[in-house]
């Protein structure tokens, strides 16, 4: 046991590479889809994370009359309001991956990008200069993401049995995140899938855990 | 005028914050109240507030979407790809040089700005760059010198100027960096400053300018007004 080492790297402590397998079609979306009790964070974060279609028809048939009245309060325009509601539904799609309960509740994070997108809308419309976009007036809306970790080249190697012990003194949330990611090799959706955690609270912890597991290792 | 602060005077009333956070505000009102935002810490979390109280009371229309539409949506949208990286917002440089004097801009100000501005020198030390954001506002950086004040005037309509650098008084009171100073048709005054000031000024109507011989450029200052 004693000469099995592991390479840690020194700045983001990732255990060297991992393969990304392919995505497995994940039940557990679709029962949680289905259950129309499941709250909207519940259901954009199956979005985000599985591409879950069931979630999001759930969340389409909630919201899209709620953006199509947002739309002809806006525009006033019975057109332009239903292309908001596609154009603001697809958006809600797209940047699903990028919400976490950091951002609050996904009723206000669909509010504001729905604003965001008929703003945008109405600008393109009446021909408007492009140099300000909604992105800018209203930038706290979800747009941020992650700061990425510049990750250096530096290596140290750490005694397995030294990583246990470093490993007791992590919270059971982070010790969680970082099994899943390095003992069981899951990219970070689908560990977020697995811990049924929003993808951001998982990058977060996995942050401050790794973080954390750096400091003792530095302190040794 | 960079941190973010709890100790900004004059702020947007709780009304237009609420028409801002709504998405009601005309494009160059919107970019003032941004801006005021983006330093005050007061109306930062007014607005989140806000954002949550109108998200909660959403309410859907009595219109529905035909179910044949819907499908053709849904099936449209989830045929496109996801987004695996968050948009990275465009970094814009945030000093401009007035006066050869750097000066750093709340960063929608600073997009605005990026795009070019045309100074133009008025009389008086004045100076001010004209942005066109919307129809229904007139929009511009204003500059004053050390020491300079405008013609009086009052506005037939609505004048909201948020101060960016400097700062400068009227007959009303005394204006620093980030404050949000809002005047209607029934202010007549006249800023000044000591220090000189950079402004940003929306102004919802010409101004009518009340003193001296500005007073024949009145129906002038209309005309350019709507002809910009």
């Amino acid at each position: 046991m004693n000469n099995l080492y592991l390479q840690v790297d020194r700045f983001s402590m990732g255990f060297m590479v991992h393969p990304e397998p392919q995505h497995a079609p994940n039940p557990k979306s679709a029962v949680l889809a289905l259950r129309e009790s499941a709250s909207n964070e519940e259901l954009l974060i199956a979005v985000g994370n599985q591409q879950s279609r069931i979630a999001f028809n759930t969340l389409f048939n909630r919201f899209s009359n709620r953006i199509f009245a947002m739309g002809m309060k806006l525009t006033r325009n019975e057109q332009l309001a239903k292309d908001l509601v596609q154009e603001a539904l697809l958006m809600v799609w797209q940047k699903a991956p990028l919400y976490d309960l950091d951002r609050g509740n996904a009723q206000s994070w669909i509010f504001a990008l729905t604003r965001n997108r008929c703003f945008d809308l109405l600008r393109k419309i009446k021909r408007q200069p492009a140099c300000v976009s909604a992105d800018d007036i209203w930038p706290n809306d979800g747009y941020y993401g992650d700061t990425v970790e510049s990750v250096d080249s530096g290596f140290m190697s750490v005694e397995l049995e030294q990583v246990r012990a470093y490993y007791a003194q992590l919270p059971t949330a982070q010790l969680a995140v970082i099994e899943q990611i390095y003992v069981h090799d899951r990219t970070h959706e689908e560990a977020a899938a697995e811990l049924n955690i929003p993808l951001g609270t998982l990058k977060s912890r996995l942050r401050l855990g790794m973080g954390k597991l750096r400091t003792l290792v530095e302190a040794e | 005028m960079i941190a973010v602060s709890n100790k900004v005077n004059l702020h947007p009333p709780q009304e237009q914050l609420q028409k801002f956070v709504a998405g009601e505000l005309s494009i160059g009102l919107s970019v003032t109240v941004s801006a005021h935002i983006e330093y005050c810490a007061a109306c930062q979390q007014a607005s989140a507030k806000l954002e949550q109280a109108l998200s909660a009371d959403w309410d859907a229309a009595a219109t529905a979407i035909a179910e044949s539409e819907f499908n053709s949506i849904l099936d449209h949208i989830a045929a496109q790809p996801q987004s695996v990286a968050a948009a990275t917002v465009d970094a814009v440089p945030r000093a401009i040089v007035v006066n050869n004097k750097s000066v750093s801009l709340p960063r929608v100000l600073a997009k605005i700005a990026a795009a070019g501005l045309a100074w133009q020198h008025l009389r008086g030390g004045i100076s001010q760059a004209l942005v066109k954001l919307d129809d229904h506002t007139r929009c511009a950086f204003i500059y004053m010198k050390p020491g300079s004040k405008t013609p009086a005037h009052t506005h037939s309509g609505n004048e909201v100027t948020i101060v960016l650098d400097g700062s400068f008084c009227d007959e009303l009171g005394e204006y620093q960096a980030a404050d949000f100073v809002m005047r209607d048709p029934s202010h007549r005054h006249q800023p000044r400053t000591v220090e000189g000031c950079l402004c940003f000024s929306v102004l919802d109507s010409p101004l009518l300018f009340t003193a001296g011989l500005q007073r024949l450029l009145n129906p002038l200052n209309r005309l350019l007004f709507l002809h910009r």
